[in-house]
Formats: C-alpha cells, structure tokens, sequence
C-alpha cells in the first residue's frame, strides 16, 4: 500500500475524554497523541443577572476554561487523524461541554477509585447526551482494589456502557480503551440501525 | 501545567482568567464574534490566496501552521496560547480574505461513519499490537 504523504487527506474524527479532576486525563492523551497534549483556553461569557441586559458587559460575568487538545493520525491501512479532546475537570460549564463534545464519535470517561464520584457528572451527562461512553479506571497504586460489579454500581449506568481498567501512562493500556470505545460506538450504531431496518 | 490536586487546578484558571481575556481583546480588536461559525474540531487548510501584507503576527501565524498541514481550530489556538474565541475572529476574517479555506466536508453518512470506525480500530491496532480491548 502506497504511504500518502499529505495529511490532508487523513479522514477526520473527533473523541471526547472526559473525568474528575486528576483523573488522568492529560496523562492518557499524552501517552497516545503524536503532539505533546496542548492546553488550550477558552473565555465564556455568561448572563451574571437576568435583568436588563442592555447595559452590556457589566452585565456579564466572563470566566477561562482550559481543555486539552492531543492528536494521532496514520496513513495504513486507511489514512485518519484522531483528535482528542480532554474535558476540564468539572462539567461546571454544560455550553462548554456541548461544545466540546460537538461532533464527537464517543467518549471515555476516566475516574480514580479513590474519588469514583467526581466522574460521575461526566457520565450522566454523556448518558443524557446520547453519545456512547465507556468507564476506564485508571489504576493508581496504593488503590483499594475494587471490584468491576462494584463500580458498575456506583456509576448506575446501562449495562452496555463497556468499564475496564487502564494505566493512563501507559500507551497500549490507553489505546486499547480507545480500541474498546471505537468498537462500542459501531456496535451502538449497527444495533441503531438494526431497529430501524426492523 | 498538570496539578495533582483539583483545587490548584480551581486557582490557577481563576489566576489566568484577566490576562488570557486581555489577550483576546488586543488580537481581535474587542471582537468576540466570528463570522463564520468554527467548532473546535472544524479543519482548516491554506486558501489560494496568499495573505496580504501588513497581517498581525497572530494571524501569519495561522496561516503558516495551515499550510505545514491541516490544523483543526483547537489546535490552532492551543499553539498559539490564545482564546478559542480569538482564534475563530482571525480565522473568520482569514477565510473571507481568501487566505484559509476549509479543506474537507464536513458531511458524513452512517455508512461511511461505520467505516471510519474500522478505519480507526484498525490504525489503533496496528500502531499498538499489545492494546488490549475489552470484549463485548
Ligand atoms: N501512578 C500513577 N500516576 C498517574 C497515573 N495517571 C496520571 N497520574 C499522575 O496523576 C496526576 C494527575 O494526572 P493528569 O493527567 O494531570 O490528570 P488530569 O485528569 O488531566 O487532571 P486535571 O486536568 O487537573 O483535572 C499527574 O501527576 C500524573 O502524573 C497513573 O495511571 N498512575
Ligand atoms: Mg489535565
């Protein structure tokens, strides 16, 4: 097969990862992205009252986001760059979490068994959105070992959404929650259009 | 850059916040709205024109990383430590000057978003031989 030498005519595709702070999140894009994960600002502006408005700015309370921004592109077998887009740490800002997640194929939701609850936000809000997720925790040593059934059961999600272990540092590790990810998503689509057809 | 903790993360963007929001303003001349609606993973590419000159550095910029290669908005603003938002007016104005173009459609079918996913397991894969994917 004939390498192509322009990236541009990689097909594009975008995935979301997401989790509570220090999760791993900069950590897992790291060990994946051809670039080192680049921290990238965005300024909100939101509505601080909701009363006369038509004073302008001094109404409006303008606050940074920071997400990460990580990419892993290839030519064989088929060209394609993936990008990946890391949450911050709390879905504090929904616009912003809809932005990010705009033209998303998935996401993975990371989480710490020490604090499982600070990515539970991320998971409700990929389940409410609709856009199929899987669970990794990210084994940090010194962890209390806690079963898959038990964290399953913390997060109360649909038995469907695949929840496996990871090292964020380590490549393989990660790729292989992206490779669990992928394969979810187009099993979700094909079941999708599976009813339809139906 | 990474904190352990949560709340250092909580001060440091709070402590960011004036001067990231006074390098949006001086780029884009108080402009906080592009023109053209740019999402973060919106690809932009080189335009057949050439840039004119007199352009801000900022914006030479842009156009110098899109004619290395194709760079989605995000990335563009993560390489120039500047706003999203600032970055969409530059590149607003650069698309209208014939500078920047966007280079792929964006329209995708079921069919070919299946494929794509194989496109991507299979390039995974390859790449990483000892990736374990969980079954199911
Ligand atoms: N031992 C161990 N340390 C890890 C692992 N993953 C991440 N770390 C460390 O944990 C810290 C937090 O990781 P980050 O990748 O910055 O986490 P994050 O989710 O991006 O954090 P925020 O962006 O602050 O929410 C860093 O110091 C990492 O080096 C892991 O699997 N094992
Ligand atoms: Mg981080």
């Amino acid at each position: 097969m004939t390498q192509f030498p322009q990236p541009a005519t990689r097909a594009t595709a975008k995935l979301v990862i997401a989790g509570g702070f220090g999760v791993g999140k900069t950590t897992a894009i790291g060990a994946v992205s051809d670039i080192t994960p680049l921290r990238t600002e965005e300024v909100l502006t939101t509505q601080s009252t909701a009363t006369d408005s038509l004073r302008g700015i001094e109404d409006k309370t303008t606050t940074t986001v920071a997400f990460d921004f990580g990419r892993v592109g290839w030519d064989v077998p088929d060209p394609v760059e993936l990008y990946l887009f890391g949450t911050p740490g709390q879905p504090r800002f929904w616009s912003f979490w809809h932005d990010l997640s705009e033209g998303a194929l998935g996401a993975v939701v990371l989480a710490d068994t020490r604090r499982l609850e600070s990515s539970f936000p991320a998971a409700d809000f990929f389940e409410q959105l609709g856009l199929p997720f899987v669970i990794a925790i990210n084994r940090f040593p010194g962890t209390t070992p806690r079963t898959a059934v038990e964290i399953r059961e913390a997060f109360d999600v649909d038995e469907q959404v695949p929840l496996m272990f990871c090292d964020a540092r380590n490549a393989d590790s990660v790729a292989g929650v992206l490779i669990t990810l992928v394969q979810h998503i187009a099993n979700t689509k094909s079941a999708n259009s599976a009813l339809l057809d139906a | 850059m990474n904190s352990p903790t949560g709340q250092d993360s909580l001060e440091a963007e709070a402590l960011d916040d004036t001067a990231t929001i006074v390098r949006l303003y001086a780029v884009t001349d108080g402009r906080t709205r592009a023109r053209h609606h740019l999402a973060l993973h919106t690809v932009l590419g080189p335009g057949r024109r050439s840039p004119r000159p007199g352009l801000a550095e900022e914006s030479v910029r842009i156009v110098e990383l899109c004619g290395q290669r194709h760079r989605p908005l995000a990335e563009l603003a993560g390489t120039l430590a500047l706003p999203v938002t600032a970055v969409s007016v530059l590149v607003s104005d650069l698309i209208d000057a014939g500078a920047l173009a966007f280079p792929i459609p964006d329209r995708r079918s079921e069919d070919s978003d299946l494929q794509l996913l194989h496109a991507i397991t299979a390039g995974l894969k390859r790449r990483h031989p000892n990736a374990t994917a969980k079954a199911g």
